[in-house]
């Protein structure tokens, strides 16, 4: 076939996996682990196996899975350098060499489809092998199908098998409801390969010919529980997943929390003038301390990278759609506002702090919420696509910074402790109640729905009821006096940490 | 031949750019622009990106090489990609100029370059060091070990000891070299792995059309019925996965009769999950329909059945008319009704009355196939293949587009430059009075043989062969191979570790797929190909320029390849020539010297492969070089019905005809040259057979002994198996009627589509996708037995257990459980392949054994890091070792199906715990040789073995002669 006289510029690649021609040999798997020198525990493609239905009406569906390249490629939104970018033909791609390892693009796939190459530290997943097909070579895995179960074609060529079948056979993609725009068509795929919640998890570790990986970051494919499938369907096959982000995440949630808390703390203390504008406590210790909890902050994201060596691409290649970027920012410029904040103390200039706390308080309560944003581009995270979770991570700003502060003025300025126990009281109690909602509430999704079983169920549960539990500690901060700081910021930690790893905990492909 | 092109300079692979510059395109499975491979113009120097460093344009340069993949039998293309600059191979990609494969390839095809850089595999000779099955090597010179083989082995012939020599080789990948080689030594020792593996699958067939195996037409076929699951296993995985999706997409049914939910099974439009050892039962029922609705071919049946010898032989007081037979035929079938096959099979008679339209629908577009599966697991399974083939004689859909032709038709063996001899004496350790119908050697049987008849083995090979694993009772195995008096030198010529290789006396390193010479031909559909493999390097090296002196230059290590090893160890048994062996490993070009590689391989494709030599003459190439260049060569296509070929009047000069129309000739026979075994009736009077008289036409027919399908086979009714004479139901050694209530049949056979038996525990990303093998079993099972997934249950057989875990699935049938073989790879100390094996202790003592894991695959630390990342610690259990030996009576082949009994573990069980005791074991043995009819009682003309079947090496008429004395034990 000729390409057409009028050709647009660029093509727009598109695969169709034919599941109705697929034998399940993983032809695919190896060729691509061969063409792309993938090491062994990851992969950038699979054929996951799900056994449907009951003797003899039964079958092994198989689903070759793997990067869906999206038109809304929502890791290229939550990429902060670039380094996964959507090129003119629609494949999404990746530069290693400005990957700074902070995983937003794993935590945004839908799909599980990107991981860390354990040899480069740098994420990486399918690209069609855009290597080849520049060089004018189909993909790997198309050149090796035995049963020519996967085809490369352009959507712009109306002549290309992948847009006859696109457009004129019943073909499906994964997770449409994510607004992804997949651009891997499934022809006479199962539902139960599809939804990674439809088929149930095998017990005892295994599957039909291998063992499910273990290990703590290990995300369990398949429901452990009720799968959405009605059709009997249990899962035969699948591969390692891994949560992209660790304990790392949830603690830098409560520094966070801490710095912006402090200032914010402070400033309203103030404003009730319970405290004098010229009260050291304001005038330095409250922005020296939040500025050494930013220092904090800044640390443990650093050491989340995996090439923390190349932390400052976040500042000098930002790719300001990432809310990663965007946050560095707010972060960055909200320690230069405590900085200038310290300045102007120690210059006798304390005046006229007056007038620049508006604009400090604002980046502290910026510094507070924007993670709520983070974590809404984690698209793949049902559980994190909570409007309530800005002002849930604004109450737990206030709880974490009463809580410090209240540490700080008890030296400082005694008389501001009760206003404080009684700030941490009240945030403590905004804090129960956005939590009571997010767990009693239904869920629109079975994702969510799974996650918050995650959370409060045996894998997290014992994190999550202890930040619970001491939270209502923290809320008789009045009449149990400094000790309820503690018990506060313990609290935070545990909550976080079972909310942050309860969203990575369900199986997404 | 791209000087035109320059070196050196990245072009685009897309079709616009290729065709502009003359050269090929190769269109892939997108039909788009995109090539699926290089042009083959350009495959001496093409210009890759590296997918690494993208998406910074990295460039390397490659010279693409061709060979055949090494791990099942379906040997497909492989185009390695050897790096310019540093001379190693970067990948294996398809071959598409290879006709059987395509360009296409499974798992193993890509994994192929991990067998290469596993850092556990065996580089240099090695001998034992303590004694056998102490695990102790030391590393030998090629020199020191080819002496000492060499020197024994020609004692052994000198001293008339020939037969003590024996070669035991697993599947072969070639065509017939190292048979030659054994010839020309004068040995009868050739052993194969066929009688556990497709004897069963193999009779059947051979008991129609002489022919033992079929090459289905799936690809044209209207209606496929397997009895096997070839969309994941091999003989021909990908080649016949490849044309049966082709033939679904263009509105083939397919049926799959398999008691398990195979991924072919998945794929069928009828799945028939029958109770094992029923097959044939079921089988029959659609014969029965086909008959009783008159929708057979009745022309086809009147004209190729040996209906008329059936009705002189055993019903001689009827009219010999078709009529007659016809009516014969109805009362033969007349049991075997739907209502009688569900019963049997379990499967609705609705269901196969639905089945049975689909295939008498299909007509002469009716393609088959079974191999090892249910002719492999049951007594009598050789009838399995025998009723499944009937189906296709019914239709008429024989060597037909879409049928089934005969394999030697579709498979083409050049003519070598030596043809030695066959061996003069018959070996009675292969083939023993008591299997005088044999598929193959009985070679499973070997311990219980040497021990009951007190033989012995002087030198004994074992080729990518691991019967210590493979083999049922494998420690019966570990007591010949460890016995002195029973096994005096052992060498184990393997690519990589065995548990069999742990008890050699040497181990020699063989190459794997991009490292050795072979050349093959396989069935893959109506077609006539050949494919060489070769080593990879050697070829780029050369034709850079450079001399290699032999396969070791360029190998790792010392790593060797057969040919050569064979060639040169010829040499050494024979320095002189006295022996008159030398001669078949000479040069003719320059007579005295040792034949090279290069002669042996321009000798074949010079001489032996129509059309090759012109094809590599339009391009500039000898024969030869256009083999090293592209791997494989199409002889032909659409070969056709050659039974329907008329003999030339030339071959017809003083011919007779017998009863049955058989035509012999005395014209000398015509040397073609394909030298394809085949199988051959006796000369009658000094002339041999030459075709059969077909209405007033004298054609090809099929090499049997009445020239025509043998519907009735004289053979078995003349060697004590009257009553098995024409296609019947043998009730298997696991039907319901032989199971004590508690027990259930074991499937153990299956294959896993990522893994080959022994072959592929040394491919990595093979072992990270499938590494264990739990034991399937139904819910309904599974709740009986108080068993989930995961749990530890005990299966106990005739001779001993072994501890499993349990996998509940709705893909198998209550009442059978299932056990894939793959698995279970162990090794005695760190000595071994580390990536899929777990280090056990074996312990002894009366012959009660035991086996416990000491420790399992973990990750390790080696020159490859992807060994610190293996992150699976399970590697399965090796059943095969609680199986005693059930040997067919009639084809040899061994019944692996197993009634056991399923139980908890109980206390003190561990996972992977293997009890077994070979005392036992000989037991049963002792009572599956009772079942046979011995040649000595039952032969109807004093021979070991109907002359006119098939034999690897076959001797001359006179060794087939039974002794004079009865033999001992018959």
């Amino acid at each position: 076939m000729q390409p057409a006289e009028n050709e647009p510029a660029h093509p727009l690649w598109a695969k169709v996996i034919d599941q109705s021609r697929c034998i399940g040999c993983h032809a695919c798997t190896t060729a691509c682990k061969s063409e792309n020198d993938v090491p062994l525990s990851v992969t950038r493609t699979y054929v996951k196996a799900v056994e449907v239905g009951t003797f003899p009406q039964a079958r092994r569906a198989f689903g070759v899975t793997r990067c869906n390249q999206c038109s809304d490629a929502p890791c290229t939104t939550a990429c902060p350098t670039g380094a996964m970018f959507r090129r003119p033909d629609g494949i999404v791609d990746f530069d290693k060499s400005i990957c700074i390892g902070c995983k937003a693009c794993m935590a945004a796939c839908p799909y599980d489809a990107i991981f860390i190459n354990p040899d480069d530290h740098s994420a990486e997943k399918c690209n069609f092998c855009a290597h080849r097909i520049d060089a004018g070579l189909e993909p790997a895995c198309v050149v090796v199908c035995p049963v020519e179960a996967l085809m490369v074609g352009d959507l712009n060529d109306p002549a290309s098998r992948v847009a006859q079948i696109v457009n004129r056979e019943p073909v499906t993609v994964r997770r449409p409801e994510k607004e992804t725009r997949p651009k891997v068509f499934y022809k006479g795929a199962h539902q139960a390969t599809l939804d990674p919640l439809a088929a149930r998890r095998p017990e005892g570790g295994l599957y039909a010919w291998s063992t499910q990986p273990g290990g703590k970051a290990q995300v369990g494919s398949g429901h452990p529980g009720r799968p959405s499938s009605s059709a009997a369907a249990l899962l035969a096959y699948d591969v390692s997943h891994k949560a992209p982000w660790d304990w790392r995440v949830s603690l830098y949630t409560l520094t966070k929390g801490v710095a912006s808390g402090l200032y914010l703390a402070a400033y309203a203390l103030c404003i009730a003038g319970t405290l004098s504008w010229s009260d050291p406590l304001w005038l330095y210790a409250a922005p020296a301390c939040a500025l050494l909890f930013l220092a904090i902050t800044g640390a443990i994201l650093i050491s989340d990278l995996e090439h923390p060596e190349r932390f400052y691409l976040l500042l000098t290649r930002p790719q300001m759609r990432s809310w990663l970027a965007r946050g560095a920012f707010i972060i960055a410029f909200y320690g230069a506002a405590l900085a200038v904040h310290l300045a102007a103390g120690f210059t006798g200039l304390g005046i006229f702090l007056h007038a620049f706390a508006p604009l400090a308080g604002a980046l502290a309560i910026a510094t507070a919420v924007y993670t709520g944003y983070l974590f809404a581009q984690a698209k793949a995270r049902d559980l994190w696509q909570s409007p309530m979770l800005v002002p849930h991570l604004l109450a737990q700003s206030f709880m974490a910074g009463s809580a410090v502060l209240a540490l700080l003025a008890l030296w400082l300025a005694p008389a501001a402790v009760p206003s404080l126990l009684w700030m941490l009281a009240a945030s403590s109690c905004a804090h129960l109640i956005f939590a009571g909602a997010e767990a009693t509430l239904v869920h629109p999704t079975a994702h969510a729905h799974l996650a918050l079983q995650e959370m409060y169920g045996k894998r997290f549960g014992p994190y999550a009821w202890a930040g619970v539990v001491l939270s209502a500690v923290a809320l008789a901060a009045p009449w149990i006096g400094i000790a309820a700081s503690a018990a506060a910021l313990i609290a935070l930690f545990c909550y976080e940490h079972a909310y942050v790893q309860a969203g990575q905990a369900v199986p997404l492909a | 031949m791209n000087g035109s092109h320059g070196r050196n300079e990245r072009v685009s692979a897309a079709r616009r750019e290729v065709e502009a510059r003359g050269e090929t395109f190769y269109p892939g499975a997108s039909r788009i622009h995109l090539a699926a491979f290089p042009p083959k113009e350009r495959w001496d120097d093409w210009v890759e990106l590296d997918s690494r460093s993208w998406p910074e344009r990295r460039e390397h340069r490659y010279m693409l090489v061709p060979t055949t993949c090494f791990n099942c039998e379906s040997a497909c293309g492989l185009l390695a990609y050897v790096d310019r600059d540093t001379l190693g191979v970067r990948k294996f990609e398809g071959n598409p100029e290879h006709p059987g494969s395509r360009g296409r390839n499974c798992a193993k095809g890509p994994a192929t370059i991990n067998q290469v850089t596993d850092p556990d595999r065996i580089l240099y000779p090695l001998k034992r060091a303590g004694g056998r099955g102490e695990d102790r090597w030391t590393r030998v010179s090629w020199d020191e070990a080819l002496d000492d083989i060499a020197a024994r082995i020609r004692r052994a012939i000198v001293e008339e000891r020939e037969n003590q020599v024996m070669y035991h080789v697993g599947r072969p990948g070639e065509d017939g070299f190292t048979e030659r080689v054994l010839a020309a030594w004068g040995v009868d020792g050739h052993n194969s792995h066929t009688n556990i593996c497709s004897s069963g699958g193999r009779f059947g067939y051979a008991a129609w059309m002489g022919f033992d195996r079929p090459s289905p037409d799936h690809a044209n076929a209207r209606a496929i019925l397997l009895v096997s699951s070839h969309l994941e296993a091999g003989h021909y995985f990908n080649p016949h996965a490849q044309r049966v999706i082709e033939a679904k997409a263009n509105g083939a049914k397919l049926i799959v009769i398999d008691t398990r939910l195979s991924n072919t099974a998945t794929h069928a439009d009828y799945w028939l999950p029958s109770v094992p050892g029923s097959e044939a039962a079921l089988l029959l029922s659609i014969a029965r329909h086909l008959i009783e609705t008159g929708r057979y071919d009745r022309e086809f049946v009147r004209r190729w059945w040996n209906w008329e010898e059936y009705l002189r032989e055993e019903h001689p007081q009827r009219e010999r008319s078709f009529e007659v037979f016809e009516e014969t035929l109805r009362e033969i079938y007349a049991p075997y009704t739907f209502e009688f096959a569900a019963q049997e099979s379990g499967i609705p008679s609705a269901t196969l009355a639905e089945v049975a339209g689909v295939v008498a629908a299909a007509g002469t577009r009716f393609s088959t196939h079974t191999w090892r599966s249910a002719a492999a697991g049951n007594l009598g399974g050789w009838q399995v293949s025998r009723c499944l083939f009937l189906l296709n004689a019914l239709l008429g859909a024989v060597a037909t587009e879409g049928g089934v032709y005969p394999n030697a038709w579709n498979k083409f063996v050049p003519r070598p430059i030596y043809e030695p001899p066959h061996p003069k004496r018959w070996n009675e350790m292969t083939w023993p009075q008591e299997y005088p119908l044999a598929m193959n050697e009985m070679s499973f049987l070997l311990p219980h043989l040497l021990e009951e008849r007190g033989g012995s083995l002087d030198v004994y090979f074992t080729r990518v062969y691991n019967p210590v694993w493979t083999n049922p009772n494998g420690f019966a195995w570990i007591e010949m191979l460890t016995d002195p008096q029973r096994i005096g030198l052992h060498v184990a010529l393997t690519p990589t570790w065995s548990e069999t290789a742990f008890f050699a006396d040497y181990v020699l390193p063989m190459g794997l797929a991009s490292e050795r010479h072979d050349v093959h031909s396989y069935e893959t559909h109506d077609a006539q190909w050949i494919g060489f493999r070769q080593p990879v390097l050697r070829a780029a090296r050369e034709r850079l320029g450079e001399k290699i002196r032999d396969t070791r230059d360029v190998n790792p290590g010392e790593v060797w390849e057969e040919n050569e090893f064979w060639i040169e160890l010829s040499w050494r048994i024979d320095p002189d020539g006295s022996l008159g062996i030398r001669k078949f490993f000479e040069s003719k070009n320059e007579p005295g010297t040792k034949l090279g590689i290069d002669e042996y391989y321009a000798h074949i494709f010079d001489h032996s492969v129509p059309g090759l030599p012109e094809r590599a003459a339009a391009q500039g190439l000898t024969p030869l070089q256009y083999m090293r260049r592209y791997g494989a060569f199409e002889i032909g296509r659409k070969i056709g019905a050659l039974h329907e070929d008329a003999v030339a009047p030339s071959e017809l000069e003083d011919a007779t005809t017998d009863e049955n129309g058989r035509v012999y000739t005395g014209a000398p026979p015509v040397r073609g040259p394909n030298a394809v075994p085949q199988p051959s009736p006796r000369a009658q009077d000094g002339r041999r057979a030459v075709g059969v008289a077909i209405g007033d036409r004298v054609v090809r027919g099929f090499p049997t002994p009445s020239g025509r399908l043998e519907f009735y086979s004289k053979t078995l009714a003349q060697w004590g198996w009257r009553k098995y004479a024409v296609p019947a139901y043998i009730e298997s050694h696991v039907h319901p009627n032989h199971l004590d209530e508690d027990e259930m049949v074991l499937i153990s056979t299956f294959r896993l589509p990522t893994q080959i038996h022994t072959r592929s525990a040394n491919a990595k990303w093979l072992d990270e996708i499938a590494h264990t093998n739990p034991l399937w079993l139904h819910p309904r099972d599974a709740e009986r037995l108080h068993a989930a997934t995961g749990d530890l249950l005990r299966v106990t057989t005739e001779t001993g257990y072994f501890v499993v875990r349990a996998w509940v699935t709705e893909g198998i049938r209550p009442g059978v459980v299932a056990c894939s073989h793959h698995m279970g790879r162990w090794r005695l100390s760190d000595t071994g392949q580390r990536q899929l094996s777990a280090t056990v202790r074996v312990r002894s003592q009366d012959r009660r054994w035991t086996m416990e894991r000491t420790s399992t695959v973990r990750a390790y630390e080696s020159s490859d890091p992807d060994t610190q990342r293996i992150w699976w610690n399970d590697v399965g259990v090796h059943q095969n070792l609680t199986f005693p030996v059930h040997p067919d009576p009639i084809s040899g082949m061994h019944c692996w199906h197993q009634a056991v009994k399923v139980t908890k573990a109980e206390e003190g069980d561990v996972y992977g715990d293997i009890h077994v005791d070979t005392a036992s074991a000989r037991e049963v043995y002792r009572r599956w040789l009772s079942l046979t009819r011995s040649a000595s009682a039952h032969s109807p003309d004093g021979t070991r073995r109907p002359y006119w079947m098939l034999r690897p090496l076959k001797p001359p008429a006179d060794a087939f002669r039974l002794p004079q004395e009865p033999a001992e034990h018959a």
